[in-house]
């Protein structure tokens, strides 16, 4: 199996919209603001309809929030 | 600290404070073999009524100290974590009472075979609430 990390830009598009609150982000996608920290510092994957919510949220492709990294194989 | 955090923890605090010095008693003191053990009918009651006690005055004050919290519904991560937790503990539950069942047919007590099975009832619920501390910790 493939293995690999995922990161997200979600800290940086709050910024550009207007330093968006993580609990204002948190209750347009449906989730508690504690939810929204660990998604943004990676602790959390979230499902992918919340990831699609996100995206929507700032307006972007999904691809443009989230990015998966394959780990290099020895 | 999330509201579900904190509710883990006072579950854990008050099954801390209302078993463990039951079973201390338990184990220092020589089980009869006559029933009823009104004893130890009355020591259980009182295990469980302190229980009861400290989860609802626990709850009481988490949810004046918190109420917008208290109301919102678990979401994704919370599920997540419940049922990662959940799944735990019934391992714990199930070995607990196949155990049990192993020690029934060579116990003549009644309140051995009970307090066996409330120790792997407590055990397993210390693994649920264990798994969603350290859950939420790790994603902290």
């Amino acid at each position: 199996m493939m293995e690999g990390t995922i990161s997200n830009r979600i800290r940086v598009l709050r910024f550009h919209h207007g330093e968006m609150s993580q609990a204002e982000l948190g209750q347009r996608i449906g989730v508690t603001r504690q939810t929204v920290a660990a998604i943004e510092a990676g602790k959390y994957s979230p499902s992918l309809e919340a990831a699609f919510r996100i995206a929507q949220v700032f307006n972007l492709p999904l691809e443009e929030v989230f990015h998966w990294e394959a780990k290099a194989t020895p | 600290m999330p509201y579900r955090e904190k509710t883990a923890w006072l579950s854990l605090i008050a099954m801390a404070a209302a078993f463990g010095p039951y079973f201390a008693i338990v184990a220092m003191r020589s089980l009869p073999g006559a029933l009823p053990d009104l004893r130890q009918l009355g020591l259980l009651a009182v295990a469980a009524i302190l229980q009861m006690l400290i989860l609802g005055a626990g709850h009481l004050f988490l949810r004046r100290g918190s109420p917008q919290d208290a109301r919102t519904p678990p979401d994704e991560r919370d599920r997540a974590i419940m049922r990662r937790s959940i799944s735990s503990a019934y391992y714990v539950l199930i070995a607990g009472m196949i155990l049990v069942g192993c020690v029934m047919p060579f116990s003549s007590s009644g309140w051995s075979i009970v307090n066996a099975a409330l120790v792997m009832i407590v055990a397993a619920e210390v693994v649920h609430y264990g798994v969603v501390v350290l859950s939420y910790r790790r994603q902290a």
